[in-house]
């Protein structure tokens, strides 16, 4: 088709309505896109902390979003005639994550008493609490081994409750008691635990437990004995409550009743109500699920965190195990075997410190409970663990700490047969190095008590000593004193939130009380060996955990801002609740769109997802620019002297009053990006006029170019320039001789919204000049801020996210640099004129005057 | 002034949140709970100072909380917390002499500044 024949057809085909359907597509997706990220934005706002806000919020903004990235996927398959489907699974995926971290009660879990483990998982955190539905996951969703058995939900217990009538009587108990008065704490706690453990169970709870444990002992092929572990409501979420409630092992059928009365009575014992308190909590509904499962014949157990919870290494998991049942190792009653473990694909064993394990804990072959069973002299000092179940246990461990989003703190269980199960898994908290670490130079006026031991948490306190031997020392324990004690006993966690300090001759960083320690972010020392030999009652001393020393005395220039802070917003559940729900929505994966992995099966959150859609949204309106050019039938001219011969196609808003005739002038334009272009291109300074003057070199480039390359078509040096106009978009791609220039531009009031997108390829100078030329418009277009590359003779500027007016400027600029640069290889022949002419541009000096020759 | 503040939301978090400012930032005694029925017990039980409550309960509409407990108290301010897109509602409160109300997500300040106006408020109507 000739190029004037196109005017001589008047309807538009279906072409036009092609056009105008993408263009809203496109505008769709921006307008989406746009809300998705001012959703985005504002959840990384009420995630940094100072913010009120509850389930049912989290629950809201994750369906809006959700909702806009759907839009924004539906959309840019519109643009791209389904090229994209591949993002409707992974969004589907992600969705479910989120949806699983949000999920409310359903009327059906929430009449549920009791649940074989296969059908429990987070859905149901609040009904089975944490522990439990952490090892659902782990067992129905990871696949990893964990012992089988049933839980008892928190419905059971609030049964319990309400058929015994104690149900008033505890809410009464909550109004009544001093958290802050350990002695009246002490009593009151006393007396409501006695009235659980009296408690009659419901018999249709009792009738579903016969028929939990009959399935139970089937699958299993023999009658087991059950682990009773302890399940909060808010247990192992954003508090460990670490060893706070009970666990009670190798309990027959039998004694399966008042094991689980013992249990639930737990959560009223003093040092899990004052941690509750402390932590603010003290009015939540204290419901306990209970998890009974088949009791692993141990040979070995431990724990594994998957860092250092001392922060002091990087790239390492920690390890400690010993014989038998595992609270020798939590509760820690001797000093366990320990290993470091590489984080890497191999789990290499990078330290192992065997100690002496002269006794292990394992289940009474008669009766009820554990025995204390000698170890004969040669195996102490045997490994609990081979190396084998080493890198087994480690994998399962970054496998963990990968499926939960966060570093975990692990206990598990190796049988006879060596085979891992995984008995919890929870956030593990991590004690940070203060940032401003003191020399570890030792002081001179102060007498060094101790200078050896393992850091549990860092930071340096001072107080009076106060050594525990027994339970009963507790209630005495004195606001502000240095807790001393010869094992890290969970129980001493009743005073943790007294405590300035701890130290402790046996048992390790990983146990229980060292997990308390971190939270409550007390200074501690374990494994000292010798604190309760060489620390006096009532003595001051100042504790620097950090450099593992104990001083005699206070060490003024060792104390630090000490003030002990309440808990943040932050380190409240619904914030971690929050920051989980984040992890599938903002982290951004896909940056650099140039990158091979710029795919949408590299798109790992909704983030990804609007970006790569966002790109390749672009990507199409210029594919869209190119088909346009091949659509001759219903563009109209412009009006103008400048000898640009320019087509617009109006995809709505465009051109003011519609346009009826062949031809508009520039006044009719009212699309805000083309405006702004044509204030550049017919900018007074900038000269259109004829060829310009060419040095006889750049003449004989052009010649020699004209002989191997094709040369443009009908002997006219100016072929046609298109624009794809609407009020807010622009899509111009233009001829300039042998240069080959494309402007996609988006500029309105939403600032969000806009960018600006320029290329500009070919040129009829040899390599070297067209390379000159690139550099000239590189250097100019990045001076204006254009995010800039340049490829050869390629030049490629990206601007965003700029306000309207800053935008029309940056148009207006590179209508002039257009302008200026249709020639300008031809009389750069040397690589340093290009800054003369860079700078001439930038001063306005657009007729070049006084350029080098 | 130590006053005596009643918060009662069915969301336990927010319950949560709002304890752990304000027993951080003030002086008050705060009792809260996710049951109006005990809510409207304390505010008589304790002669409480301020309710501050969810405006959405599955067991009782906010507004009619507010109709109870100004019968109890007319000097009784109530804060009422909103979601968004429920100002329509909030509006409401208003005309049944909520004192103010306060749309979700807020920060901290938010709340404080409004407990404590609402408390002089208070204050003012008793003429102490």
């Amino acid at each position: 088709m000739k190029i004037f024949d196109i005017f001589k057809r008047k309807k538009a085909p279906a072409g036009e309505d092609l056009f105008k359907k993408k263009y809203q597509s496109f505008k769709k997706l921006l307008d989406a896109n746009n809300d998705a990220l001012e959703i985005m934005s504002r959840l990384e706002t009420v995630s940094e902390g100072d913010f009120v806000f509850d389930m049912q919020y989290i629950r809201a903004r994750s369906e809006a979003i959700l909702g806009k990235c759907r839009e924004i996927i539906e959309e840019l398959n519109i643009l791209g005639n389904n090229r994209y489907a591949a993002l409707i699974p992974i969004y589907e995926d992600i969705r479910a994550k989120i949806q699983h971290e949000v999920a409310g009660k359903s009327a059906q879990t929430r009449e549920a008493i009791v649940l074989p483990l296969s059908q429990v998982d987070r859905r149901l955190l609040l009904e089975v609490g944490g522990k439990n539905a952490n090892l659902g996951e782990i067992k129905n969703h990871l696949h990893l081994p964990t012992p089988e058995g049933f839980v008892l939900t928190a419905e059971a217990y609030r049964r319990v409750l309400a058929e015994n009538r104690l149900d008033q009587r505890v809410a009464a108990f909550f109004q009544e008691v001093d958290t802050g008065n350990l002695e009246d704490l002490t009593d009151k706690s006393q007396i409501i635990r006695e009235q659980i453990l009296q408690a009659e169970i419901p018999p249709r709870l009792k009738e579903e437990i016969g028929q939990q444990y009959h399935q139970l002992a089937q699958t299993l092929g023999y009658e087991p004995r059950l682990a009773l572990r302890s399940s909060g409501l808010y247990e192992d979420q954003a508090f460990s409550f670490a060893g706070q409630f009970l666990t009670k092992l190798n309990v027959s059928l039998e004694h399966l009743f008042p094991g689980y009365l013992e249990v639930l009575a737990s959560q009223f014992s003093p040092r899990a109500l004052v941690y509750l308190a402390e932590k603010g909590l003290a009015h939540r509904e204290m419901a306990m699920s209970v998890g009974c499962l088949a009791m692993v014949p141990a040979r070995a157990s431990g724990v594994l965190f998957t860092e250092d919870p001392t922060g002091s290494r990087a790239g390492v998991m920690v390890m400690e195990a010993a014989w038998g049942l595992g609270p020798t190792v939590v509760e820690g009653t001797l000093v366990p075997d320990r290993y470091l473990l590489a984080k890497d694909q191999e789990v290499s064993v990078l330290e192992q410190h065997l100690s002496p394990k002269p006794f292990r804990l394992a289940a009474a072959a008669s009766g009820e409970g554990l025995t204390k069973e000698t170890i004969p002299d040669l195996e102490h000092q045997q490994p609990a663990l081979t190396q084998e179940e080493l890198v087994l246990l480690g994998r399962y461990a970054l496998q963990l700490e990968e499926y939960f989003g966060e570093p975990q703190d692990i206990e598990f269980a190796v049988d006879d047969q060596g085979r891992v199960a995984i008995l919890q898994s929870r956030p593990l908290t991590i004690s940070q190095p203060q940032p401003q670490a003191l020399p570890a130079a030792l002081l001179q006026d102060h007498p060094l008590l101790i200078d050896q031991g393992t850091i549990a948490c860092f930071g340096v306190a001072a107080g009076p000593v106060f050594v525990i031997h027994q339970d009963e020392d507790l209630v005495r324990f004195p606001e502000g004193a240095v807790l001393v004690a010869r094992y890290t006993s969970a129980r001493y966690g009743a005073v943790m939130h007294k405590a300035k300090a701890m130290v402790v001759d046996i048992g390790s960083a990983t146990s229980h009380l060292a997990i308390l320690a971190r939270e409550f972010k007390v200074p501690a020392l374990v494994d000292t060996e010798i604190a309760t030999q060489v620390l006096e009652p009532g003595q001051e001393i100042t504790v620097d955990a950090d450099h593992q020393r104990v001083y005699q005395g206070r060490v003024a220039e060792l104390l630090q801002a000490t003030a002990r802070k309440q808990p943040l917003l932050t380190e409240m559940p619904i914030y971690a609740t929050l920051r989980r729900v984040q992890r599938w929505i903002t982290p951004l994966h896909l940056t650099d769109p140039k990158l091979s992995d710029f795919t949408p099966s590299s798109c790992k959150t909704l983030h990804d997802i609007t970006r790569f859609a966002h790109q390749m949204a672009i990507a199409e309106m210029f594919e869209l620019g190119e088909q346009a050019r091949q659509e001759e039938a219903y563009m109209v001219r412009l009006k103008t002297t400048i000898p640009l011969n320019l087509y617009l196609i109006d995809l709505g808003g465009g051109i003011r009053n519609g346009y009826s005739g062949k031809f508009v002038s520039p006044d009719d334009i009212a699309s805000v990006p083309m405006r702004a272009l044509w204030k550049g291109i017919s900018h007074p300074e900038v000269s259109w006029a004829g060829p310009i003057a060419i040095s006889a070199k750049g003449l004989y480039s052009v010649v020699s170019r004209s002989l191997t390359a094709s040369a443009p078509q009908q002997g006219d040096f100016w072929l046609r320039t298109l624009a794809l106009v609407s009020k807010n978009y622009l899509n111009y791609s233009s001829r300039l001789g042998y240069h080959f220039a494309t402007i996609d531009a988006f500029v309105s009031e939403v600032r969000n919204d806009n960018y600006l997108s320029f290329r500009f390829k070919g040129g009829a100078a040899d390599e070297f000049r067209r390379a000159l030329r690139a550099r000239f418009l590189g250097g100019i277009l990045a001076r204006l801020d254009f995010d800039t590359e340049i490829t050869g003779d390629l030049v490629v500027a990206r601007l965003g996210k700029y306000p309207q007016a800053l935008m029309e400027e940056k148009l207006d600029l590179l209508g002039r640099l257009m302008a200026c640069a249709r020639q300008r290889d031809m009389v750069m022949g040397d690589e340093k004129v290009v800054d003369w002419y860079v700078q001439a541009f930038l001063e306005g000096n657009y007729r070049f005057v006084g350029e080098p020759r | 002034m130590a006053a005596t503040l009643v918060i009662v939301d069915d969301e336990p978090d927010l319950l949560d949140l709002l304890k752990l400012i304000l027993t951080e930032k003030t002086d008050h005694k705060v009792l809260t709970t996710s049951n109006p029925h005990q809510a409207i017990e304390w505010c008589k039980s304790y002669k409480a100072d301020l309710l501050i409550s969810d405006l959405r309960m599955p067991e009782m509409e906010g507004i009619e909380l507010l109709k109870i407990v100004k019968q109890i108290d007319p000097n009784l301010p109530l804060i009422l917390i909103t979601a968004y897109g429920t100002i329509e509602s909030a509006v409401e409160a208003m005309r049944h002499k909520a004192f103010d109300y306060i749309t979700k997500p807020f920060k901290k300040e938010q709340i404080l500044m409004t407990v404590d106006k609402a408390l002089k408020w208070r204050q003012s109507q008793l003429g102490t």
